[in-house]
């Protein structure tokens, strides 16, 4: 009780601060002089208590069984083990938006670090904006979904979180990670918005949200493979990507912030791309507000679906607030934002760019398109259609294709044109190594169109890399490479997650095109062969643990006489709960994964059905290497010139100097930012790259 | 080796490889496909969320596989059969939206999405108009300048 009591003050205490913070922050950036850095830093400290002491109190909550309050009452169960009352927090509705509310303000204290005064213009306008979506995100926890209702009658017990959440170690790191991603968009947003209403144009705004950007990029990258990897491990159908609503509403995002953060380099190195930069940003961050309101509503029926609260409709209105807000901002002053120039050849670095760009916009389209279809359709006729996974591989095949192949040809293309002679001369050694690779693995004995493109992609990609590692190392030894990717983080760490994301597609297309599946119903003692092994069937076993019953199908595989691996699926029932959770077996072995997923047990037979993939493993790796990729860019910290630094006017000393610092390595060759800051000038710019 | 490695002897080998592989797929192509496997994926399972019929582990979705193997097996076409269960469950259990009707834009845009696309390609990028030649004293002018940027540099602190 006290708890409820202390965390719900703790959120009024959140929403107040917030609407300091925007109308302080927006105070600030018309008025400099009128307010104080303090000020805002007070709001902004206000807002972080408010959240962290609101999470600490929804954990006590749950940890000390306390059902007068209303979430705990909903989502825990006396039962439930440590770690999993400890995520209960987020396993629900109300819990994930105080979890929400508290990486928004750790996003918010992080960008206060980078407003040294409230001369900073730009920074001031951002906190502001930062303070207004604060406002919203408080508002819902404080009102709509609330946590902290206390209950007038108290259960003496609850049904604990959902079983599918209580199975896997997982649930710790998904959603937090996937969060991380979708709120740090906000970020560059924010920037947006305030360069927007200041009227300027220029890559202060991209320059000073660089590390925002890759932060919420990897966090959402990494969020996504282990969603993946948790339906692979735990939903037991057999598959790691069912282009379920939900996975599309984090896929997305995703899509349009992997566009944002490659044009943002085009726009920091060449001063184009702005408006596609402001547009994309909109959109990401829009995505990412209209992703959480799809699971959340559960207006497309999914496995994620929670329960209808009125949840969504909030965050319907928000997504509406903010597409009106910021194309209306846009289409009011985008004038001052467009770029002096265009890219002059869609053959260069900036046109590959573009390209991608579009490609990814494409992406994005269609799977929102597949996703809301049968809910426009059955808004308007009331008849209800399906767009499944037929639809989505259609439409994903080609443009994953084209991506991948502009990942080959596009990091090695120089800046502003490419003649014929150097494109060749590039691409060379990759295309003859990816050559060698695929006919290789035709005469190895695959016939896959799919596979054999892949492998060729992923080799194109990973020589390309290579053979331009080789070539502008500062010498060809160990010691010269390590400079060179110390030296460019970014580019480098692009180029490591690029690896990944090849690895990715041929990781899908290995799996895809060359698994093995097949079902079996035995009794006990009955053997049947499968992936080059013999399956038996031993007997079933039952355990009873403090929360929960499971049944386990004990099946053993041997190679010959010898016992190689002994699998347990098995399926969970919980007391509180109607629904039983199958949890499959996964062997991992270097070669494959031997998948084996109960559909039905009783005390005759058990049906069980059976995958076998090759290398999965590297689905995973892959993943981990993506992630590295982005955590390696943002290692860059040299710092930038004292010339180079923007001043600023009023209220404190030298701002962004140390946000900016990132972007040097790309920055400083390409760009002279004017001294005076700020102004709507056109930028001094030395043509850029070797 | 080295020089053969060079331009076109590698992209004659290229060549040749690439088409090794293409051939080696081309080949592969008279596989005999699983019919009733690829129909069941089309089919969803309509006692679960969004999941397929191939996938479910429900008992309506075991009955329909026994079905669909059913009919595979009797030589009834695949639009048959699915047409068989669009009859019986509407059109929500085929994962894939029929082209007409209401779901024929759901096909036609992305159609349309990409011809936008290859159209804001060209669009977008805009070649440079023919440069004029400079007049005699802004000849001297950008040639001062770049002698003295050039003599600057010197002292710059690099990062």
């Amino acid at each position: 009780m006290i708890a409820a009591a202390i965390g719900w003050t703790a959120v009024l205490l959140g929403l107040a601060s917030s609407v300091v913070l925007a109308v302080q922050g927006l105070r600030a950036q018309r008025h400099p002089d009128r307010v104080h850095r303090g000020q805002l830093r007070i709001a902004v400290f206000g807002m972080v208590a408010g959240a962290a002491v609101a999470f600490l109190a929804l954990e006590m909550a749950l940890l000390t069984d306390d059902f007068a309050v209303s979430y705990v009452a909903a989502n825990h169960a006396r039962a439930t083990p440590l770690l999993f009352t400890v995520t209960s927090a987020w396993s629900a509705l109300e819990g994930s938006i105080v979890l929400w509310v508290l990486v928004l303000a750790g996003f918010t204290a992080a960008v206060l670090r980078g407003v040294r005064g409230t001369g900073d213009r730009l920074g001031t306008g951002a906190l502001g904006v930062m303070g207004l979506v604060g406002v919203f995100f408080f508002g819902l926890v404080s009102t709509v979904a609330n946590p902290f209702r206390i209950l007038a009658v108290v259960p003496p017990d609850g049904p604990g979180p959902n079983p599918l959440l209580q199975n896997h170690i997982l649930v710790a790191f998904h959603p937090p990670l996937l969060y991380v991603g979708y709120v740090g968009f906000t970020v560059p947003f924010a920037f947006a918005m305030s360069a927007l209403l200041r009227g300027e144009a220029g890559p202060d705004w991209l320059r000073r949200t660089r590390r925002s950007n890759l932060v919420a990029w990897t966090g959402l990258s990494g969020g996504l493979v282990l969603g993946a990897w948790w339906s692979y491990e735990v939903l037991g159908w057999g598959g790691f990507w069912a282009w379920d609503p939900v996975e599309n509403a984090a896929l997305v995002p995703w899509l349009a912030g992997t566009a944002f953060i490659h044009s943002a380099v085009v726009q920091v190195k060449r001063g184009m791309l702005q408006s596609w930069n402001v547009l994309l940003v909109i959109a990401t961050f829009a995505l990412t507000i209209l992703g959480t309101f799809l699971t959340r509503s559960s207006v497309v029926a999914s496995v994620h679906g929670f329960t209808r609260s009125a949840v969504g409709p909030a965050l319907l209105g928000f997504l509406l607030l903010v597409l009106v807000a910021g194309l209306g901002l846009f289409a009011v002053r985008g004038h001052r934002v467009v770029s002096g120039s265009r890219p002059e050849s869609l053959v260069s670095r900036e046109g590959a760019v573009l390209v991608n760009n579009v490609l990814l916009a494409l992406f994005a389209f269609v799977v929102l398109l597949g996703t809301l279809y049968p809910v426009f359709v059955e808004a308007f006729t009331g008849a209800q259609v399906s767009v499944g996974r037929p639809f989505f591989d259609r439409m994903a095949v080609p443009l994953g294709f084209a991506l991948l192949l502009t990942m080959a040809i596009g990091p090695f293309l120089p800046y502003r044109l490419a003649t014929g002679r150097v494109v060749a001369d590039r691409l060379r050694l990759p295309v003859l190594a990816a050559s060698a690779a695929a006919a290789a693995v035709v005469l190895a004995g695959i016939r896959s169109a799919a596979v054999v493109v892949a492998v060729f992609l992923a080799v194109a990609i990973v020589a390309g890399s290579v053979r331009e590692l080789l070539a502008t190392a500062p010498s060809r030894s160990l010691r010269g490479l390590l400079r060179l990717v110390r030296g460019r983080r970014g580019y480098w760490g692009g180029q490591l997650a690029h690896v990944g994301l090849v690895l990715v597609a041929l990781s899908i297309a290995v799996s895809g095109a060359l698994a093995q599946r097949s079902s079996a119903s035995l009794t006990p003692g009955q053997s049947v062969p499968f992936a080059g092994y013999t399956l038996t069937y031993e007997g079933q076993a039952q355990r009873q643990l403090p929360d929960r019953t499971v049944l386990a199908a004990r099946f053993v595989l041997r190679d010959g006489d010898r016992v190689v691996r002994v699998a347990e699926p098995r399926l969970s029932t919980f007391p509180n709960q109607v629904q039983a959770v199958a949890a499959p077996s996964v062997w991992t072995t270097p070669r494959q994964d031997v998948y084996i997923a109960l559909t039905r047990l009783d005390d005759q037979r058990a049906a069980v059905n059976l995958y076998r993939y090759p290398l999965m493993w590297l689905l995973w790796a892959a993943g981990l290497l993506i992630v590295l990729g982005g955590a390696w860019a943002l290692g860059a910290h040299l710092p930038i010139p004292r010339r180079l630094r923007p001043a600023t006017v009023a209220g404190g000393g030298p701002s962004a100097a140390d946000a900016a610092p990132a972007a040097a390595p790309e920055s400083a060759e390409a760009t002279v930012q004017p001294a005076s800051g700020g102004q709507s000038a056109t930028q001094g710019q030395v043509p850029a790259d070797a | 080796m080295r020089e053969f490695l060079t331009r076109r002897g590698a992209w004659l080998l290229a060549a040749v490889l690439l088409a090794v592989a293409v051939a080696g797929v081309l080949a592969g192509r008279d596989r005999p496909t699983d019919r009733a496997y690829e129909l069941e994926q089309r089919l969803r399972c309509p006692t679960c969320q969004s999941v397929s019929v191939a996938d479910s582990p429900s008992d309506t979705a075991a009955a329909m596989r026994v079905t669909v193997a059913e009919q595979v097996a009797a030589g009834r076409s695949d639009q048959e059969i699915l047409d068989y269960f669009r009859a019986r469950y509407g059109f929500w259990v085929l994962f894939d939206p029929p082209a007409r009707g209401a779901t024929l834009l759901v096909w036609v845009l992305p159609v349309l999405a990409v011809v936008a696309a290859a159209a804001l390609l060209v669009v977008a990028v805009r070649r440079p108009a023919p440069a004029e030649p400079l007049a005699e004293d802004e000849r001297a002018r950008v040639y001062a300048e770049v002698r003295r940027l050039a003599a600057d540099d010197g002292q710059d602190e690099q990062p």
